[in-house]
């Protein structure tokens, strides 16, 4: 089964149609890449998925529920978390804190827990910390833990973003670019840990990735959109040999 | 005017700032730590005056529960203003809120059988009518100066308003130090990074904006208390901006900064009552009072220019992008 169901989905800004009649399908435990040339629609097919950009038509199904006209927190919240093409680090915040805002259901985050249950609080926090740390080592980011994450480079704020939505127990993680700027050695290894949550989590992947050798390699099924619509849909190898994909990379040659 | 004042007026400038660090309060957690540009925030500490007293003398309600009512009719002020509000801009959210604290002083401007009008809470009961809204008030600073052995009313003003400064200094700094404060922080940073956590950021700016109108109301209860009278005009946009004042003085996203920076404040408002030597005292005191405004101006500046970031602030976090 699906977890993901995006049918017959447009919006339009201006008279460009960025996303036109999409649909896609992403399996459950699956790593799908979706791929297509700059100003393809990728990125706004991924505001829409998660609740950040309306669309004008289509449906977009999670789980079996439809979340198109839910509020981004509450997509979030069910399970479907997504990072930024440009990574959101909150600069004035240390990286440890960074990383336990994600903490998801936590009772702190209620006004009226605080001082009613301080004691549940605390022991909830120390249980987040605990993970936060844990995932700040898997990219590599211990060090940095105490340190304002505005320090961070750009790369770094990319894993950091990473370690983020890991950390919010999601099922289905959108990835917006998440190997531009890293260097290649931690591109390599965020990989493996997309590969490694994959396998021991069972948590889907869907990404928006521009180094093609690397999409190929890794995912199971690659979707290409094309002027905003989808052109196929395929495992790597199908997707490879389709002339359409050829085309709409290195333009018609009809 | 002589250059050494009486401990009477330096126990009122302590009131004062006790006043300001309440109120200041309220602007370090809507403005230092969610971010939320309320310019508006003195409509909070008129509703929770004008309330306590309305319901005081025209109601019979007692005080104390008069006074509780007041912090609850400037909740849901607050939710009113957020409600509408909240989704705008920054910038336009600002505007708003400016737009809403005026609305309030001139409701108390101009509705005179409510409020008693520009003549201000004298007028309350009417004309000729001695009706005091703080009668309860004074009996229990009476009974609480007997209880401490304090010299003079002004002295126990001085600890019942710094007990309750310190108290919601103490619970605020629990507040903000939690999960809670830290979400406030993040929306302050990037709304949609944290609506993309799963943060809900609208009901937390309506929780920040909530907590700062009962922060309001409590300064403006104090200030009804110490004055016994006030009018619409104590409640002019100006209020607001020495709050913005003392908060980023003392250090924007720090709790004790606010104190600090009241007191700072105060002392350099209060002090420089006192410039009566040259160049001073070139100056008649009518142009002397206008020239004690320029002086605090230029002593603010100056204060930024060598700590921006405030007294308590890190330097370090205004560069970070």
């Amino acid at each position: 089964m699906s977890l993901l169901e995006v049918r017959g989905v447009t919006r339009s800004f201006g008279g460009v149609r960025a996303v036109d009649n999409a649909s896609f399908d992403v399996a459950a435990g699956s790593i799908t890449a979706l791929i297509g040339p700059n100003g393809a629609g990728k990125s706004s097919l991924f505001n829409i998925v998660s609740g950040f950009l309306r669309a004008e038509r289509g449906s977009v199904t999670f789980a079996g529920r439809t979340i198109e006209r839910r509020a981004p927190h509450r997509i979030a919240q069910a399970g479907l978390v997504r990072t930024f093409q440009t990574p959101r680090a909150l600069t004035k915040m240390s990286v440890l804190e960074n990383v336990l805002l994600a903490a998801p259901h936590h009772p702190g985050e209620r006004l009226g827990r605080v001082f009613a249950t301080p004691r549940t609080t605390r022991s909830h926090e120390s249980g987040a910390e605990r993970e936060a740390r844990r995932l700040l080592k898997l990219v590599r980011l211990d060090r940095q833990a105490d340190d304002y994450a505005g320090t961070l480079s750009g790369g770094e704020r990319k894993l950091l973003d990473f370690a983020r939505v890991l950390m919010t127990e999601p099922r289905l993680i959108l990835l917006d670019e998440p190997m531009a700027g890293v260097n290649p050695t931690l591109g390599r290894q965020l990989l493996e840990h997309i590969v490694e949550v994959r396998g021991k989590r069972g948590v889907t992947f869907l990404l928006i990735e521009h180094d093609l050798d690397l999409v190929m390699r890794a995912s199971d099924t690659v979707v290409v959109m094309n002027e905003g619509r989808i052109l196929t849909a395929g495992t790597p190898d199908e997707v490879r040999s389709d002339e359409r994909v050829v085309d709409a990379y290195l333009g018609s040659h009809t | 005017m002589s250059t050494i004042a009486s401990g009477e007026f330096w126990a009122f400038v302590g009131v004062v700032a006790g006043i300001y660090t309440i109120f200041g309060l309220g602007v370090q957690v809507q403005f230092g730590y969610t971010g939320l540009l309320n310019f508006g925030h003195v409509a909070f500490m008129a509703i929770g005056a004008y309330t306590m007293a309305i319901l005081t003398v025209k109601t019979g309600l007692g005080m104390w529960a008069a006074a509780v009512c007041a912090i609850g009719v400037s909740i849901l002020a607050g939710l009113l203003l957020g409600l509408p509000t909240l989704r705008l801009r920054a910038d336009y959210f600002a505007i708003t809120t400016i737009a809403f604290s005026e609305i309030v002083r001139y409701v108390a401007l101009n509705e005179d059988r409510l409020t008693g009008g520009s003549q201000g809470t004298i007028n309350l009961a009417g004309a000729g009518s001695a009706v005091q809204y703080d009668e309860t008030w004074q009996r229990f600073q009476t009974r609480v100066q007997g209880w401490l052995h304090l010299g003079s009313k002004d002295a126990t003003m001085l600890v019942l308003v710094w007990s309750a400064a310190l108290v919601l200094l103490i619970l605020l700094h629990m507040a903000l130090r939690s999960p809670w404060g830290r979400v406030l922080r993040s929306i302050r940073e990037d709304e949609d990074a944290a609506a993309s956590l799963g943060k809900n950021v609208f009901s937390y700016k309506l929780q920040s904006l909530a907590v700062g109108a009962v922060l309001g109301a409590i300064a403006g209860l104090f200030y009804a208390w110490q004055f016994r009278f006030f009018s619409p005009d104590d409640f002019a946009p100006l209020v607001t901006f020495f709050a913005y004042t003392v908060v980023i003085l003392g250090g924007t996203a720090r709790t004790w900064a606010v104190p600090v920076g009241a007191i700072v404040f105060g002392l350099i408002f209060a002090g420089t009552r006192f410039f009566d030597f040259p160049p001073f005292s070139y100056f008649d005191s009518a142009e002397r009072a206008y020239l004690r405004l320029a002086v605090i101006g230029v002593i603010l500046i100056v204060l930024m220019a060598f700590r921006p970031q405030g007294l308590f602030g890190k330097r370090e976090e205004m560069v970070l992008e």
